[in-house]
């Protein structure tokens, strides 16, 4: 359904984040991106829905090419394409309700929107989406008011708004401690499985090895693996990390 | 001050270093490789040595001559690789600003007491202040005398109120004795007898011209009395020999049980409701121009190209400028330019809202978090509706707390901008302190401290919910 075709990004600063990265993400994938901080990860992402501007290459979405959009195409394009971020990115004063409909932002009329007007259908739609991520009772408290995981689980159900067909996570378990990164995951695993292709940069490699059906690695903005979480061995690791990288497990906590 | 320099190395010769630093201060430090440091000792130094020469007191010496001492020593150690305390020059540098500070301010502790009986005399009528007073019924009646006689003079009787007054002779020079007949008046009642000059300046005409003159009537309400012209009745006239009308005026009074407004408890009220809308007024419209100014002194949306910097920085100077002049200051400009009164206040406050709230807006917008921004762009949000959602969320709550806290200052600035002319409260209790009206000062100053308590409560309880 994605096609990025030597992608290039080169920043005002002539930081060089991306170096002619090519790869395909297929219908129904849960496609992991790891590397070291600063390979570019978030840039990689961040030009897939265009929040960044590429500097050379093509993203294709089921063959419209995001890229050559106009700013209007550009709009109906990121409406299916949901994003979550690893600092949530939640209007912190207002309410959890709010949040959630501002999702539904791309779809409704725009006056109504400004005016802070909601159809009864959008309202149902937030309400079942928060209690799809468990956290109804929550809805007219003010974002701030939750804990770290259930902020994300606002963010989650702020994307399910969006009605998406590609969820674009940029580490999105980054902030939260072990167990509540495996809950929020799953929540992503259980989109995934409902048809929703998913996108997600990680850091810890047994979340890796967990969720991912497929892995990308980049380095250095380059792309440097390509294939299956179990074809990450040893050796692979020590390329994609660097030589004194230690394996860090996010469930090391509970294992001892 | 000294830590970010550079550790001092052991190989200058500590000899010249404490020559050099004997010639000038601080250059024995520089030559040790302590740049920063000499410099402040040089510039240390110098100030010392001006202030010294300035206020020409032979003991001030003593401070820069221990710097100067201190210095070379430390210079020394600087040399040997060895920082020492900078405790000595400034506890030096600390004395010698006291002593200064004490012979400017003009420190005079007796005074305190010596002019006790000052306090007293104004603090007797602050315990009584002007607001209310019993409600009076009055009696009046008058008769016109001619100062100095002319060929015309008036008619000598005068009726009104029922109350007829006849003075006779009806015209006459300063100081001439004059009688004065009145019947109708209500029996046995004190009479307060006036003179009153063509402009209708009215002067006691008790003992010595400075007191009060009553005067009861009899039991038939007549009153038979010598009263004798005003010495200062022509103090006010163009031409002293022009013959002109003057009058004498009676008035009785029955005071009543109910109480009303004072004449001054009346401008209290009119003063304090001035104050309330000047302060209104500023804060409002201060605050609607401020948001403009404050986006074009944000530096996350003016950073992006040198034209937009540019701007910026030119908003930021005007709105420093601005901030660092006082409304009290700004009022006076004002009031020559559009004239006495709460106008001239109105635009000095004003003006220095526009600055101060400029300034804070702005740090609200530079310290929004860009996360919701991202995120809404994300969702294929158009740009009105990433500001209505992700941006006003984050600005509207702080904005309003600031500006709730600027009217608070603003009640205070408008309760004194009226002592340089601009309006409110201020321009009445000015007029009444230079009178030496304490009974009004005293119902002024309650009258402020009820109005400023109220606001700071209403203000700290609204902000306390935006946060
Ligand atoms: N706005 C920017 N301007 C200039 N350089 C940038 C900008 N954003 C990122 N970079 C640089 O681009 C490179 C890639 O950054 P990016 O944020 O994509 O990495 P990342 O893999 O997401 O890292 P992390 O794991 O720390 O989030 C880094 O060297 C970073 O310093
Ligand atoms: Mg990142």
């Amino acid at each position: 359904m994605l096609k990025v075709e030597h992608l290039t990004k080169v920043y005002p600063n002539g930081t060089v984040a991306l170096k002619d990265v090519s790869f395909t993400v297929n219908d129904g994938e849960f496609l992991v991106i790891i590397g070291l901080s600063g390979s570019g990860k978030s840039t990689l992402l961040r030009c897939i829905n265009r929040l960044i501007d590429p500097t050379e290459g093509r993203i294709l979405l089921d063959d419209a090419d995001v890229t050559k959009a106009s700013s209007g195409d550009l709009r109906q394009l990121r409406r299916h394409i949901g994003m979550v971020f690893q600092q949530f990115n939640l209007v912190k004063r207002s309410s959890v309700m709010t949040n959630v409909l501002s999702g539904r932002l791309g779809y409704v009329n725009p006056f109504l929107s400004l005016a802070g007007i909601w159809s009864r259908a959008d309202r149902d739609r937030a309400l079942k989406a928060l209690d799809r991520v468990g956290i109804k009772d929550k809805a007219y408290e003010r974002a701030d008011a939750l804990s770290g995981g259930q902020q994300q689980r606002v963010g989650i159900a702020r994307t399910l708004m969006q009605e998406p067909r590609l969820i674009l996570a940029d580490e999105p378990v980054a902030s939260l401690d072990p167990v509540l990164s495996h809950s929020i995951l799953q929540y992503l695993e259980q989109l995934n499985k409902e048809g929703i292709t998913v996108l997600c940069s990680l850091h810890f490699l047994d979340l890796v090895h967990r969720y991912a059906t497929r892995v990308i690695a980049l380095k250095d903005g380059v792309k440097v693996f390509e294939g299956l979480p179990k074809e990450i061995n040893r050796a692979k690791f020590k390329e994609i990390y660097g030589e004194e990288a230690q394996e860090v497990r996010a469930t090391t906590v509970e294992e001892g | 001050m000294a830590t970010k320099a550079p550790s001092p190395q052991a190989d200058r010769s500590p000899i010249v270093a404490g020559l050099l630093s004997l010639i000038l201060p601080g250059l024995g430090q520089v030559y040790g490789r302590q740049q920063y440091r000499g410099g402040v000792i040089f510039i240390s130094e110098l100030l010392a040595v001006l202030t010294a020469v300035w206020y020409k007191v032979p003991a001030w010496y003593a401070a820069p001559a221990i710097i100067w001492i201190w210095n070379v020593w430390d210079a020394v150690g600087a040399a040997r690789g060895r920082l020492r305390s900078t405790l000595l020059p400034i506890a030096a540098a600390l004395i010698m600003g006291y002593g200064i500070g004490w012979q400017i301010t003009n420190i005079d502790l007796p005074a305190l007491t010596r002019n006790s009986h000052r306090a007293a005399m104004i603090l007797a009528p602050m315990l009584r202040p002007d607001f209310l007073s019993q409600v009076e019924v009055t009696n009046t009646a008058w008769a016109p005398v001619e100062v100095p006689c002319g060929p015309n003079p008036p008619a000598s009787t005068n009726t009104i109120n029922g109350i007829t007054v006849t003075i006779s002779p009806n015209c006459g020079k300063l100081n001439d004795a004059l009688t004065l007949q009145a019947s109708g008046l209500w029996p046995n009642t004190e009479t307060l007898i006036q003179w009153s000059t063509p402009i209708g300046d009215r002067l006691p005409l008790g003992k010595g011209f400075i007191t009060a003159l009553y005067v009861p009537a009899d039991a038939q309400g007549n009153l038979n009395v010598v009263i004798h012209v005003s010495p200062n009745a022509l103090t006010a006239a163009p031409d002293p020999t022009l013959p002109l009308e003057h009058r004498v005026y009676l008035t009785q009074s029955h005071p009543q049980a109910a109480m009303q407004l004072s004449k001054n408890g009346a401008y209290v009220v009119d003063g304090i409701i001035q104050t309330l809308f000047l302060a209104f007024m500023s804060t409002t419209l201060g605050a609607l121009l401020a948001v403009p100014f404050s986006f074009l002194a944000a530096r996350n949306l003016m950073g992006g190209n040198p034209l937009t910097l540019s701007v910026y920085f030119i908003v930021r100077t005007i709105l420093n400028i601005l901030r660092s002049i006082e409304p009290l200051i700004i009022a006076i400009i004002f009031v020559v330019i559009v004239g006495l009164g709460p106008f001239a206040g109105m635009i000095a406050i004003t003006l220095h809202t526009i600055a101060a709230l400029g300034k804070l807006y702005s740090e609200v917008i530079e310290g929004i978090d860009p996360g919701p921004l991202e995120a809404i762009r994300a969702t294929g949000g158009n740009w009105l509706q990433m500001v209505r959602y992700a941006v006003i969320p984050q600005i509207v709550p702080p904005f309003a707390s600031f500006t709730l806290f600027r009217w608070d200052i603003n009640v205070r600035t408008s309760t004194i901008i009226g002592f340089v002319g601009g309006g409110g409260i201020g321009f009445y209790l000015y007029q009444w302190i230079i009178k030496g009206d304490f009974r009004a000062v005293s119902s002024s100053f309650i009258a402020i401290a009820i109005i400023v308590i109220i606001l700071d409560y209403v203000s700290a309880r609204v902000r306390s919910r935006l946060v």
